[in-house]
């Protein structure tokens, strides 16, 4: 006993030894927030088939693994532009064009410092499913430690859309048509019919009550008072959708400039809006749209309007055109009536 | 703003094209269909595949296409068509001058179609009907349809389309580290003073619907005492309760930067640029770009002052930057 006594002794004093010896373990282990995923996918599935696809997420933060939890939630349209609006409560209901049910991906994963993985996704659609769109979006969320008065949590997010080719109900409203003036940090964006600067974008805004999400190609054709014409020959060239329910704006540059880029060590071309060099006046323009899904009936939309744009150099122009013209009137006014022999008339106190 | 769409007198009716395999490059079977619109006598149908619906625009042929070998194999509706003439992107249909007699659609079936290659765009097929018999002279009615080969996966450029997302106290300009840090203490609240803190993020992507960031949280609290954010851009006031953000430079106080990065396509949210005015609505959109940007590093601002009758407490609150693409 005596003996036990002694090694239970020696070994409580080792334990406690080997515990202030070890280094102290940090409350907060150093993780990353910095990674690189598929920002949208795209499935065409017919009901009862199915697709596995690969999601690869890369953390970019070359000190510190990246550890990630992953759900699917379901989204909507936040406003008239392309920005998801997500459903991130855990008790949020389901939507109609929900694509919860038919999605599989892991719960999480754990990425080390610089590297890359690829996850196994599946999306499964039932033999009964429907035609229409479905959409839902994964959510990739960094842990945030808990601390201080502000935290910081970073979650990535990749949409998913999956098209059931079939018959569908297909119905587009064109609400508005004309130039736009795309958003600042100061002023939002709008349609004006008198822009007094150059217009660089055209917009258009539909109302999607179909049961499909739309992406309409076509043209829009601007012509001014002299008969120039300006063609955009591509008014969706990044194949926005309009989602079902949504009132979608979508832009389109009157003169774009493509140029290559390099990102992320791959060539990629970038679009600008630059200056389309228009006159001052006014312009007609004519919009020509088309959509409708495999095997349903192509729809056409076709509109006329017309806005005027108005520098204030063009403006100030024709008022000192309108003065010097006025000026000469009055001269040539004076002129003729001295010609004729009118006096000019004298107040009464002078007479 | 808008008028009334034109009249569509001389547009082929309930257009339709269903293609039975949609797989670029795929052989396969397309059955075109419309309502003839006009009583004229129609002698040729004039098919014309181009990447561009509207007529009287230049047609370029979809890459791929190839309607040369197709074969005209079952027709509905007004029938007796034959192809007069054919090439890798061009069909004429006639026959003996008649009017159109079918009540409803007029389907037309051509097996032996070689689909377009390309995914990422929709092509369109021209129709034109005309009274000859060999596709020429004067139109009578016209149309397009719309068709797009599709992949069960869609790639939407040769090069996969990233996001590429970071978020701490301090990120370099390509997320490649951080300061590692994701909270900050702002020190003591009080009526006399604005406490401030700033974090950074770095996005950008390769995709061509470009990118946005929303900010979410709750608002600051202890327990249940709150402080409000102004829904709308407001200036630091000091002795009432605010907590704001912005991501531009601001002199009252002193805190933050302007974006930087050479992206010009990356901009910050009206609401969130305007200099010593600040506010936070979880959800808000605080950074968005349309198209292809390169990264771009913003700085945000927060700001929180308190009025006297504040209570007691520790204030904190955890806001998550999402970033994601667009559609």
């Amino acid at each position: 006993m005596k003996r036990f006594k002694s090694i239970a002794a020696a070994a409580m004093a080792v334990l406690i030894a080997a515990v202030y010896a070890l280094p102290a373990v940090p409350a907060y282990a150093a993780t990353s927030a910095s990674l690189s995923i598929a920002p949208k996918k795209n499935y065409v599935i017919e009901p009862g088939k199915s697709v596995k696809d690969k999601l690869l997420i890369t953390n970019l933060d070359s000190k510190n693994p990246l550890e990630l939890s992953l759900r699917v939630a379901d989204f909507t349209f936040t406003d008239d532009t392309g920005t998801p609006k997500l459903f991130l409560a855990q008790d949020a209901p389901q939507t109609t064009w929900s694509l919860k049910p038919f999605l599989t991906i892991p719960e999480s994963v754990t990425i080390p410092a610089g590297g890359s993985k690829t996850l196994e996704m599946n999306v499964a659609i039932p033999a009964k499913q429907g035609a229409g769109s479905y959409y839902s979006a994964i959510v990739y969320s960094a842990g945030a430690p808990n601390g201080g008065n502000v935290g910081l949590g970073a979650s990535g997010v990749t949409l998913v859309f999956t098209s059931v080719p079939g018959q569908v109900h297909e119905d587009l409203k064109l609400k508005k048509f004309g130039i736009y003036h795309i958003a600042t940090p100061n002023e939002n964006a709008d349609y004006s019919f008198i822009s007094a600067k150059e217009p660089v974008n055209v917009a258009y805004t539909l109302l999607n009550n179909g049961n499909v999400a739309e992406a309409p190609v076509g043209s829009i054709t601007l012509k001014d008072m002299f008969g120039h014409t300006y063609v955009i020959d591509n008014v969706n060239p990044n194949g926005s959708l309009a989602l079902i329910g949504q009132t979608r704006t979508f832009t389109a540059c009157i003169k774009l400039k493509s140029q290559d880029v390099s990102f992320s060590g791959t060539k990629t071309q970038a679009a600008t809006c630059v200056s389309p060099g228009m006159w001052p006046g006014r312009y007609s323009a004519a919009l020509d749209l088309f959509y409708g899904q495999n095997g349903n009936e192509t729809q056409e939309i076709l509109s006329n309007t017309s806005f005027w744009y108005l520098p204030g150099w063009f403006m100030l122009l024709c008022l000192v055109v309108l003065a010097v013209f006025a000026y000469v009137v009055w001269r040539a006014w004076r002129f003729v009536r001295k010609k004729l022999g009118y006096q000019p008339k004298r107040s009464s106190h002078n007479k | 703003m808008f008028s009334a769409p034109a009249a569509a007198v001389t547009r082929l009716q309930d257009r339709g094209l269903f293609m039975l395999s949609t797989e670029p490059s795929a052989t396969t079977s397309y059955t075109l269909s419309y309502q003839y619109l006009s009583p004229d006598p129609v002698g040729s149908v004039d098919m014309l595949f181009c990447m561009d619906p509207i007529p009287y625009m230049p047609c370029d042929p979809p890459a791929g296409l190839d309607v040369s070998h197709a074969v005209l194999s079952n027709q509905t509706g007004d029938t007796g068509f034959s192809i007069l003439s054919q090439s890798t992107n061009h069909i004429i249909l006639t026959r003996t001058p008649t009017s159109p007699t079918a009540a409803g659609n007029s389907s037309y079936t051509f097996d032996n179609v070689m689909n377009p290659s390309d995914t990422s765009t929709a092509f369109a097929i021209r129709l034109k009907t005309l009274g000859t018999t060999d596709g020429t002279g004067p139109q009578i009615d016209v149309g397009s349809v719309r068709g797009q080969a599709t992949n069960a996966i869609m790639l939407e450029t040769q090069v996969p389309p990233l996001l590429v997302f970071c978020v701490a106290e301090q990120v370099a300009d390509d997320c490649s580290s951080t300061s590692d840090s994701y909270y900050k203490d702002m020190g003591t609240l009080g009526p006399q003073s604005t406490l401030t803190a700033q974090s950074q993020m770095a996005v950008g992507t390769n995709a061509s619907g470009g990118f946005t960031i929303t900010a979410n949280g709750p608002p600051m609290a202890a327990g249940t005492h709150v402080v409000d954010s102004p829904l709308t851009p407001t200036a630091s006031e000091q002795g009432t309760n605010q907590f704001g953000i912005n991501l531009v430079a601001n002199t009252a106080p002193a805190i933050g930067n302007d974006p930087e990065g050479a992206s010009t396509n990356a901009v910050v949210s009206p609401g969130y640029g305007v200099p010593n005015e600040y506010k936070f609505s979880s959800g808000d959109v605080v950074a968005y770009a349309p198209n292809v940007s390169l990264i771009k590093k913003f700085t945000v601002s927060y700001i929180v002052n308190s009025s006297k009758d504040l209570g007691p407490g520790v204030y904190s609150t955890t806001i998550t930057y999402i970033g994601s693409g667009r559609f």
